[in-house]
């Protein structure tokens, strides 16, 4: 049994007025422990959405949403529980941030959950480390930190609820390549270290070569396609025909493929590239 | 639950009464207001009442729509007729207790007001359902620029309006889109106490009002950016114009009026409830 799974989910914005829109269509989807997911879809495709229903803060117009095989909405016991076990941060969380202090902002989702006071300093101060908040910055405004901080700092919010499922709405977005590069390998480094499920939507296929384990497409309002990394991104057409594409090393090496050079089209990321290039540069040598 | 304001809302459709200039929907919605108010009998409202639903219907705004738009008004509706039954002690008395007299004539007079301000209501929230915002803005710039001849810059005026207009969906949407983010850590706006709830509002508000004041700057540089410089001189891309029905509407609304005026002369301030009076 999944670990959470959605049964012919569909959601309709302002239903009976003349700005209705479906946002989704009957959506099936199926996680399980430990994968890092990565939605991906051109803007207003319905990846948002799907957030939303899944950790239960929209209700849907219809089907349903299972954790652990229990439609989510229930009870009103097994909503709340959602809520802390799926753990959802929204596209710049930075614009959320309240407290005076940072320590306190990352602290508001473990008091929400009754914690005693010593697991809330211990969650607060594992989740800082994670995102690679020093504990000197704690005392410090959050509106006086940088872009990135503040961002790092919004994430670390949602991470010290220590959910079984953390999922990230474009956390990259606006960020310069230092701020993505710091958030992708927390994001690794977070799966990597508690062995929990994490689901990133993102725009940015580079992103998804480099951390996600499984793919979703979605496109219009539907599941497109499912499957690894590999599977996803062989359908380069299939991809550039929605307006999404793949990553630029991939791009490099089709080209290099199609010119006629002996390279696999399956590089998805710099390092397999690196590797790719080096096992064509070392056979090469055990022929001379 | 904040998608529930109707008030100031447009509803797109494409409809006689959404094609009037904006203009004349104003000035007549304003004539509208007053002739309610100076209607005086029951016939003469009823007129009123009936040509505000002829109005309704040509716009093909859902009456339901229209009526739902009431429901912040709802309260005052309430404590005005309430006001009336206790107050007007005219015509025959029904019930009495304590030192509460409930006569025919005060409940006579509360069904007046209610359906006046209902009306009256109702007409200026079809002002604001059939006229977008921007042709709104235009029409109040048109219709009182020549205030400027007196040194009053209306501009300016229709400027802050424009952007008020502008940034309430923005402002809602970010509104839901922070408890939303508040509620996934955990935070509950729904229930517990007074005091926790008002506590509840400092992460909403907070963010709030930062991301307002960033937005206010952001958009005073790009204004700045492209020239904008107070609204003497601004000429408007799409100029308005009276189209053959703005001046049929002109012909319908004199006779609105004379229609309201006659009816108040030949029943007479009160003489219709009287003669209700006297049936009971």
């Amino acid at each position: 049994m999944a670990l959470l799974q959605t049964e012919n989910l569909s959601y309709i914005y302002g239903e009976g007025t003349p700005f209705c829109v479906t946002a989704l269509d009957k959506v099936n989807i199926e996680i399980e422990k430990g994968d890092i997911i990565a939605v991906i879809g051109q803007t207003g495709s319905g990846k948002s959405t799907l957030m939303q229903l899944l950790n239960g803060l929209l209700k849907p117009t219809s089907g349903r949403v299972l954790l652990d095989g229990e439609d989510i909405r229930s009870s009103k016991a097994k909503k709340l529980e959602t809520r802390f076990r799926v753990g959802l941060c929204f596209q710049y969380p930075e614009y959320q941030l309240f407290e005076n202090t940072v320590y306190e902002d990352i602290a508001f989702g473990p008091k929400n959950m009754e914690l005693s006071d010593a697991e809330v300093d211990k969650r607060v101060r594992d989740a800082a480390k994670y995102v690679g908040i020093p504990e000197s910055a704690f005392k410090t405004h959050p509106f006086d930190l940088s872009g990135g901080e503040k961002r790092r700092v919004a994430i670390a919010g949602v991470i010290s609820m220590e959910p079984e499922i953390l999922i990230l709405d474009e956390p990259t977005s606006g960020l310069d390549p230092k701020g993505r590069e710091q958030i992708l390998s927390l994001i690794k480094n977070y799966r990597d270290r508690t062995g929990k499920t994490v689901i990133v939507v993102s725009h940015s296929m580079n992103d998804v070569a480099k951390i996600a384990s499984r793919v979703i497409v979605m496109y219009q309002s539907k599941v497109l396609m499912t499957g690894t990394v590999d599977e996803v991104f062989e359908q380069s057409e299939k991809l550039t025909e929605i307006g999404l594409s793949v990553p630029q090393i991939t791009e490099v090496f089709t080209k290099l493929h199609t010119l006629g050079y002996p390279v696999s089209e399956k590089v998805y990321t710099t390092k397999q590239a690196f590797l790719e290039i080096k096992r064509i540069l070392n056979r090469g040598k055990d022929n001379a | 639950m904040l998608k529930d304001i109707t008030i100031g809302q447009y509803f797109p459709l494409n409809s006689v009464i959404h094609r009037l200039d904006p203009r004349v929907k104003l000035l007549y919605t304003f004539v509208f207001i007053i002739m309610i108010v100076v209607a005086n009998n029951f016939v003469a409202l009823a007129f009123c009442v009936a040509c505000a639903l002829i109005v309704t219907f040509v716009s093909k705004v859902p009456l339901k729509t229209v009526i739902k738009g009431l429901k912040p008004i709802i309260f005052i509706i309430v404590i005005t007729s309430l006001l009336q039954i206790i107050y007007v002690k005219t015509g025959v008395t029904l019930v009495s207790f304590w030192k509460i007299r409930i006569t025919s004539g005060g409940l006579l007079e509360a069904l007046f007001l209610t359906f006046r301000i209902s009306f009256l209501i109702v007409m200026s929230t079809m002002l604001t359902y059939t006229t977008s915002p921007t042709s709104m803005t235009n029409g109040l710039d048109r219709t009182f620029a020549p205030l400027s001849k007196i040194g009053i810059d209306f501009n300016i005026i229709t400027m802050i309006m424009t952007i008020a207009l502008r940034f309430i969906p923005t402002l809602i949407d970010e509104v839901d889109k922070i408890i939303s983010a508040q509620k996934s850590r955990g935070a509950n706006f729904e229930s517990g106490s007074i005091f926790k709830r008002a506590k509840m509002l400092i992460p909403l508000f907070v963010p709030l009002l930062f991301n307002a004041t960033r937005r206010a700057y952001e958009l005073a540089y790009a204004m700045t950016c492209r020239c904008y410089n107070g609204g003497k001189g601004k000429t408007t891309m799409n100029a308005l114009k009276y189209k053959k029905g703005d001046w049929l509407v002109t012909v319908l609304t004199f006779a609105f009026v004379a229609g309201v005026i006659v009816l108040n002369i030949k029943f007479g301030e009160y003489n219709a409830k009287f003669a209700f009076n006297s049936a009971v």
